[in-house]
């Protein structure tokens, strides 16, 4: 393990890697910044740059616009209370009427000096868990994957929050029905091609996560354009940060706070389907009950520690979130779900084998994302008040800019002009469902999974000798399918439980 | 009520039925007839699942929200989805430099820029810088030009 720590070390420690590192949180950090383009968006727009380079090269840079976009996130939500994604809505909940005291500046540095705490703390918990969890999925098999992509699926939709369950696992089967599209790779039969040549390959993962972030966001930005009250409040936003020091005494406050969210954090995000957004929610609420009713009053207002908390578990969640993705090759969320994408045109399969075939690539990833965290505190937040003129961009230029990245980096990697009307036609139906409030992240989700579910399903079948019994009679199977129907189906049924169990209780006390 | 949830609903289901008409479509091998796993079985199971969830859905949905089509701006919106399809169907004949340039231009237009200065002054040199970058910095071969100013052909 050693060997591979020093290994990953010397790889992402050399020059070009570093300089990858910066210019991905410096990139990712602008796109981030503009609103409605979040971590998924900024990785999709890098993916196709990152082609011709070295596997571990491209992780690294992709690994660096990730974090740089969650800052970028971060900043326009304390600036312009506009969170680019939902894992920094808690953040703008006490950033930006800090911001607004005249205290953004504060705000901004706080935000990226919790940010870089929880990434730091996730990072030595990630260089504890991945190796351990890496030896103990070797003894999973085909039917334990396949399980485990069904868990991946489940937990996704039952995050989803209430009254949107439903419509998280219909986005899901959609994904799933997309990535049928193309040559069935167990017989080689075509499948829901229509006689299309172009689609024998099926639909290019790159070109969905395009057409139903980038695109479908730059077309929601068309459709419902900014008020005017909205960009004045922008520029001013940018133009007044104030002082980013810290006084030591709200330093010391943010300590235990940090510490906390970043263990929370973490085990949040390990957790399929969990990720930044319940990380940063549940952090800011203990929090809230931890500060007493004094300094939990504060809460909203413009606090430190309602601001620390929120920002350090989403940054440590985002770590937390690689561990399933590195080791089980099972993506928890849809910025890992694109992650893997990137993985796999690289023609690296993520899993346990991943830990002992590529090691070099393994431990770089891992520890340029450390990297990435110091770059962002280094480097990044001197520069904020510079990139933080993005906002300033006039929409009527900028739009058409990301609608032709997004259309141009699918192109130059198939140089198939079919692309082209394929992403507008996704981007379109996007944006129906984006209005109509489906998630799309489930939908990104399913489709990655799909191919992988289906192929273990196979496999599983032949060692089986076509036999569904593997379902019940192995343990480990049986498990994780359990847990994927309560995960499911508790949250669902156990609130009509708790109510029929309290009427009774109350009928029983009224016979009584 | 026609809701949010129940339009997606009804979208989905005849996503779904239409998805499920054309599963027979895929070819089974001659060995495939006993088999517990073919080329059918995911889509059969997805078919039916989109089903069911469309129907959960139409018949519960998770809220009430109606559709509000008011403030925004269709037009623009749909003209900006033609420049794509118009760029989809010239980028190759027309070449990158000319066709793109032209995109941009006429995206900056349909979203409201009416100074010429703007419009040319920032997408063409863009176009051009980002050509650069992709054939000399990352080696991708684009053809600049119309095909039939391409001499290598």
């Amino acid at each position: 393990m050693i060997e591979g720590i020093l290994q990953g070390l010397s790889t992402a420690a050399s020059p070009i890697n570093l300089l990858m590192v910066a210019i991905g949180c410096f990139v990712g950090t602008f796109i981030g910044m503009l609103p409605g383009l979040g971590p998924i968006s900024a990785i999709a727009l890098m993916i196709p740059i990152t082609y011709g380079f070295d596997p571990a090269t491209g992780l690294i840079l992709m690994a660096g616009v990730y974090y740089g976009a969650i800052f970028g996130g971060s900043t326009s939500s304390i600036l312009i209370n506009a969170p680019g994604v939902a894992g920094t809505v808690a953040t703008a909940f006490d950033g930006y009427p800090m911001a607004r005291q005249g205290k953004a500046g504060k705000a901004l540095a706080i935000a990226a000096y919790s940010s870089f705490s929880g990434g730091t703390i996730a990072a030595i918990l990630l260089l504890v868990a991945a190796p351990s969890l890496a030896v103990v999925s070797r003894a999973f098999q085909s039917t334990d994957y396949f399980a485990l992509m069904v868990l991946g699926l489940t937990a996704v939709a039952a995050f989803a929050g209430k009254g949107n369950v439903v419509k998280a696992l219909l986005m899901t089967v959609l994904g799933l029905m997309l990535s049928t599209v193309g040559t069935d790779k167990g017989v080689g039969v075509p499948r829901f091609t229509f006689g299309q040549i172009d689609l024998a390959d099926g639909i290019s993962f790159l070109l969905l996560a395009m057409a139903t972030f980038a695109l479908s966001e730059a077309l929601m930005a068309i459709l419902k354009p900014k008020s005017d009250a909205d960009r004045k409040r922008e520029m001013e936003a940018q133009k007044n940060l104030g002082s980013m020091k810290i006084p030591r005494e709200e330093l010391k406050e943010m300590a235990p706070v940090v510490g906390r969210s970043s263990i929370l954090g973490f085990f949040v995000g390990v957790l399929p389907g969990a990720g930044a957004t319940i990380a940063s929610f549940l952090a800011y609420g203990i929090e809230q009950r931890l500060a007493g009713p004094k300094k939990g009053a504060e809460f909203g207002k413009g606090s430190v520690r309602g601001l620390a908390a929120p920002e350090t578990a989403n940054n440590a969640a985002c770590s937390g979130s690689f561990v399933p993705l590195l080791t089980l090759g099972i993506p928890g969320s849809g910025t890992t779900a694109i992650m893997l994408g990137a993985l796999l045109s690289y023609g690296i399969q993520p899993g346990p084998r991943l830990f002992e075939e590529n090691p070099d690539v393994f431990w770089s990833v891992i520890i340029s994302m450390y990297i990435g965290n110091v770059i962002l505190l280094i480097l990044n937040l001197p520069l904020i008040p510079y990139i933080a003129r993005v906002l300033a961009i006039p929409s009527n230029i900028l739009l058409p800019l990301i609608v032709f990245f997004s259309l141009i980096g699918v192109y130059f990697v198939s140089f198939n002009t079919f692309d082209i009307q394929l992403m507008v036609l996704f981007a379109v139906a996007a944006v129906g469902l984006r209005l109509l409030d489906f998630p799309m992240a489930p939908m990104l989700l399913g489709f990655i999974l799909g191919g992988m579910m289906e192929e273990n399903l196979r496999r599983a079948l032949a060692i089986y000798n076509d036999s569904w019994v593997f379902l019940w009679e192995r343990g480990l199977t049986l498990s994780i399918l359990i847990i994927a129907a309560l995960v499911l189906f508790v949250p669902m049924i156990g609130p009509k439980i708790t109510a029929v169990l309290a009427r009774r209780r109350e009928v029983a006390g009224e016979g009584g | 009520m026609l809701t949010r949830d129940r339009i997606g609903a009804l979208l989905l289901l005849a996503f779904s039925i239409f998805y499920w008409s054309r599963i027979d479509d895929i070819r089974l091998l001659p060995f495939q007839a006993e088999a517990a796993f073919t080329g059918r079985t995911a889509p059969e199971v997805l078919a039916v699942l989109g089903v069911v969830l469309s129907v959960v859905l139409l018949l519960k949905p998770g809220s009430d929200a109606g559709i509000e089509a008011k403030g925004y701006r269709w037009g623009t919106a749909g003209l900006i989805c033609l420049l794509m399809v118009a760029y989809g169907l010239t980028v190759r004949p027309a070449g990158f430099l000319i066709s793109t340039s032209l995109f941009l231009a006429f995206g900056f237009f349909i979203l409201g820029e009416r100074r010429w200065l703007v419009l040319l002054g920032v997408s063409v040199p863009l176009v051009v810088l980002f050509w650069l970058l992709m054939t000399q910095v990352l080696s991708v071969y684009i053809a600049p030009w119309p095909e039939f100013m391409d001499l290598s052909r």
